[in-house]
C-alpha cells in the first residue's frame, strides 16, 4: 500500500521540485522576473508586426523574419549550452553534436550571405551509410572544410554531420585540439579513418593536406600531389564509395603572398602566411575576403567491387587516386568558368 | 590435453587495494592461494597464506618452486605512481624481471602468468591515433617516467612468453582508475583544478571493480595475449571536473609542461607525474574490442559511470571482516597493533 503523503512532502520529493527550486540568494521581484522571461517573445511579436507594416509600406520584405529567427535560435542554443553542465554525452572521438549544431547558425550565415556558396550535386552524398569525401584544400585556414560540412548539413535532404580528418599538428595546438575534436574531427591516421567508416560515417579528407592550404596565391587552383593515395586503400578496405568534391573560391579568401618559415618553425605551425592584410592589420587580417564560392559534389567512385586485396596493389591505388584528382581538377576548372568574377 | 585449471596461485602485490580485491574474489575459486607483498595486507583473508616477500629479490623464485605454484598473478606493478622516481623502475622492471626469472626455471611448475600493465604504456601525444589497439605500442617513443618503465617491463614479458611456450602469459593493460588513491582521482578532486590552457582531452576510465574482475577472469579463463581493459565511452576532462563539482582553471601554459608540473609541486603541493600531464593535455583512449571478443565480457562501468561513482564516493567498497574471527586474522591484528604501538613509541621518542 502506498503511504499517503502530504502535498508538501510530494512537492519536496518530486524530481520537478529539484529542477525548479530557486537558487538561494538575491532574487529580482516577481513582476520583473516575469517580464524577463517574456521579453524575448514581446520583442519578436513587435518585430513581426513591424515587418508586416514595412512590407505593406514598401511592397517587399524589408525585415527577413527567418534570419531573425536564426539569430534567436543561435542565442537560445548558446544559452542552453552554457546551462547544460557536465550532463552531455560525446562519442568516442569526442564529437559533441549539440555543441556543433549551435555553431551551424553562424556557418550557415557565412555560407549563404558572405561567400554566397552555390552547391551542386549534393544528392551524390548518400543519405545513410559510409562514404569517403575527397576535396581540394586551399585557403590558409580550413574554411573549405567548414563550408563542405555546412553544405551537406544545410542542403542535403538528410542533414548529416561530416567528420573531417585533420593533420596531427593541429591536435597539439591549444584551443584547436579540443575545438576540432568537439566538432567531430579526427586525426588523419589510417586507423581513425577506418574506424569512422566502419561506423558508417561520412569522412572528409584533404589528401593535399597543408601542401594545399599553404601554397602561394600564384599557384591557385593547381592541385598538389595527393599524398601517397592512402585514402584510396582505406576506402577499398572499408568498401566505402569515394565522392570527389571540387571547391572554388577558397583560394581567394586569404591571398597568400609569402611564407615566413622561420616564424612558422618557432610556433610549431606548418607555415606562417603573409597576405595583404596579415600580419600587418593584426587580428583584422584574419577576416577572410568575401569571394564567391562554388562547391561541386561529383558522382561517387564505387570501390565495392574491388577485393580487399586490391588495397595493397599500389599500381591500382595510385591510378584511382589520380582519377579522383583529375575529377576534382576538372571540376575546379569547370566551376571557375561558371563563376562570373572572383567577388561576384 | 585437458584444459588447465589453476590450483596453486601466487599473487604478488596483495597489499595494494587492487591486489586485496583480487585475492578476495579469487579465494573461493581456487584451492590454494598465496599472497606476497612487502607491506602487510590491508585486510586479512582466511583462505590466503601471506608471505612477506619482495619481488625485487630472488626469494620469489624459491617461493614459486617450494610452493609448487602453477599460476602467478603479478600485480606488484606500479602503473600510476604519484612521483617519477627510481622506485618505480625498481618495482616495475627489476621486480618483474625477478618474477619472470622465478617462473622461467627449466622444471618450473608455472603454467600461467598474468601481468598487470597500464594504459600509461601508450603514452599520449598529438600524433597518436584516436584509439590505441594492443599492437600500437610505440617502442621507439622517447618515453619518460612510467611509460618507459612499462615499455621495458612488457618487453621482458613478451620475451619470456616467446621462450616459455608452455606458460600462457596474459598481459592486462588496465585503463586509468579513479579510486581515491590514484593520481588522476587526486587531481580531479581538487576544488580548483588547474588545467592546460586550450586543452580538453578525452579520458577513458576503469572502475576498480572491473579491474579486479578482469584479473580474476584472466586467472580462471584461458586467454593468453595482451589485452586493453577500460570502460566504454569517454568523458571529457571538463566534464569530469564538472561531475566532481570542481572548477576548471585553465592557468597552466600549454607549452613546456614540465615547468607547470614543477610549479604545481612548489606552489600547490600537487604532484603531477609526466604521464598524467600528457594524458590531461592530449588524452588517451584504448580500443577494448579484443578483450570483449576473447573474454566474452566487457567492463560493467562505462567511463562516465566510473566518474559518477567517484563523485558519489562509492568507489571504494569496504571489505567486510569475515566472521567468526579466525586464528590467522587474530595474528595479523596483533601484529598490526604491535607495529602501531611501536610506531607510537618511536614517534614519541
Amino acid at each position: 500500500m502506498i503511504a499517503e503523503s502530504t502535498r508538501e512532502e510530494r512537492r519536496r520529493n518530486s524530481r520537478k521540485a529539484e529542477i525548479v527550486a530557486p537558487r538561494p540568494g538575491f532574487r529580482l521581484p516577481k513582476p520583473v522576473r516575469r517580464l524577463q522571461r517574456q521579453a524575448p517573445m514581446y520583442a519578436l511579436q513587435a518585430v513581426s508586426a513591424l515587418s508586416v507594416r514595412l512590407r505593406e509600406l514598401a511592397g517587399r520584405d524589408v525585415i527577413d523574419l527567418d534570419r531573425i529567427m536564426e539569430v534567436v535560435q543561435f542565442v537560445y542554443q548558446q544559452r542552453e549550452l552554457a546551462h547544460r553542465g557536465p550532463n552531455y554525452a560525446v562519442d568516442d572521438f569526442g564529437f559533441d553534436p549539440q555543441f556543433t549544431e549551435s555553431f551551424l547558425g553562424v556557418f550557415k550565415a557565412l555560407y549563404r550571405d558572405y561567400w554566397r556558396v552555390e552547391t551542386t550535386g549534393v544528392e551524390h552524398v548518400p543519405a545513410t551509410g559510409r562514404a569517403l569525401l575527397v576535396a581540394n584544400h586551399a585557403g590558409v585556414l580550413p574554411w573549405d572544410g567548414t563550408m563542405i560540412k555546412t553544405a551537406v548539413f544545410a542542403e542535403h535532404s538528410h542533414p548529416r554531420h561530416i567528420r573531417a580528418l585533420v593533420a596531427s599538428q593541429f591536435m597539439g595546438m591549444p584551443v584547436m585540439s579540443w575545438f576540432l575534436r568537439r566538432t567531430g574531427q579526427a586525426v588523419g591516421h589510417p586507423d581513425d579513418t577506418r574506424r569512422l567508416l566502419e561506423r558508417d560515417e561520412l569522412v572528409l579528407v584533404f589528401p593535399e593536406g597543408t601542401r594545399g592550404t599553404g601554397k602561394g596565391f600564384k599557384d591557385r587552383y593547381r592541385l598538389r600531389r595527393f599524398g601517397r593515395g592512402g585514402f584510396v586503400s582505406t576506402a577499398i578496405r572499408a568498401q566505402a564509395p569515394i565522392i570527389p568534391i571540387s571547391v572554388v573560391g577558397s583560394e581567394e579568401i586569404y591571398p597568400m603572398l609569402g611564407d615566413l618559415s622561420p616564424l612558422a618553425r618557432l610556433f610549431g605551425l606548418p607555415y606562417f602566411p603573409v597576405t595583404p592584410f596579415w600580419p600587418w592589420l593584426g587580428p583584422l587580417g584574419m577576416i577572410p575576403l568575401p569571394s564567391k564560392w562554388r562547391i561541386q559534389f561529383h558522382p561517387p567512385v564505387e570501390v565495392a567491387h574491388l577485393p580487399a586485396k586490391a588495397a595493397e596493389d599500389q599500381h591500382l591505388v595510385m591510378a584511382l587516386a589520380d582519377d579522383v584528382r583529375d575529377t576534382i581538377q576538372r571540376g575546379v576548372y569547370d566551376n571557375l568558368k561558371l563563376r562570373r568574377g572572383v567577388f561576384l | 590435453m585437458t584444459p588447465f585449471t589453476p590450483h596453486r596461485v601466487l599473487l604478488t602485490g596483495v597489499s595494494n587495494p587492487l591486489g586485496a580485491e583480487v585475492a578476495r574474489r579469487l579465494a573461493p575459486q581456487v584451492p590454494m592461494l598465496f599472497g606476497c607483498d612487502v607491506a602487510d595486507p590491508v585486510s586479512a583473508l582466511e583462505e590466503m597464506d601471506f608471505v612477506h616477500a619482495d619481488t625485487r629479490l630472488s626469494v620469489i623464485g624459491k617461493l614459486v618452486r617450494q610452493l609448487h605454484i602453477d599460476t602467478v598473478v603479478h600485480l606488484a606493478v606500479m602503473v600510476d605512481p604519484a612521483h617519477d622516481d627510481r622506485s618505480v623502475h625498481e618495482t616495475d622492471v627489476i621486480g618483474t624481471m625477478n618474477v619472470l626469472v622465478g617462473c622461467a626455471a627449466p622444471s618450473s611448475p608455472v603454467r600461467r602468468l598474468i601481468v598487470k600493465s597500464g594504459q600509461a604504456i601508450y603514452g599520449a601525444g598529438p600524433n597518436d591515433p584516436s584509439f590505441f589497439s594492443e599492437d600500437m605500442t610505440n617502442w621507439d617513443r622517447i618515453a619518460t617516467g612510467v611509460t618507459r618503465d612499462l615499455l621495458e617491463m612488457e618487453q621482458l614479458v613478451s620475451e619470456f612468453a616467446l621462450r616459455n611456450e608452455l606458460c600462457g602469459v596474459t598481459v592486462l593493460r588496465l585503463g586509468l582508475r579513479v579510486s581515491e588513491d590514484t593520481s588522476l582521482a587526486r587531481y580531479l578532486s581538487l576544488p580548483i583544478v588547474p588545467t592546460f590552457t586550450g586543452f580538453d582531452p578525452r579520458l577513458q576510465l576503469l572502475h576498480e571493480d572491473d579491474a579486479a574482475d578482469a584479473v580474476v577472469r584472466a586467472v580462471v579463463g584461458d586467454h593468453a595475449g595482451v589485452f586493453n581493459v577500460a570502460g566504454d565511452g569517454v568523458v571529457l576532462l571538463s566534464q569530469a571536473i564538472g561531475i566532481m563539482g570542481g572548477t576548471a582553471a585553465p592557468v597552466l601554459p600549454p607549452y613546456g609542461r614540465w615547468v607547470s608540473r614543477l610549479a604545481l609541486r612548489m606552489i600547490a603541493g600537487v604532484d603531477m607525474p609526466a604521464h598524467l600531464a600528457d594524458i590531461i593535455s592530449f588524452g588517451s583512449v584504448m580500443d577494448c574490442s579484443r578483450l570483449e571478443s576473447a573474454f566474452g565480457w566487457r567492463p560493467v562501468y562505462s567511463s562516465r559511470e566510473a566518474m559518477d561513482a567517484l563523485a558519489l564516493g562509492k568507489q571504494a567498497e569496504l571489505i567486510e571482516a569475515p566472521s567468526p574471527p579466525q586464528e590467522y586474522e587474530l595474528q595479523v591484528y596483533l601484529q598490526q597493533r604491535r607495529r602501531r604501538q611501536h610506531q607510537l613509541t618511536a614517534s614519541r621518542n
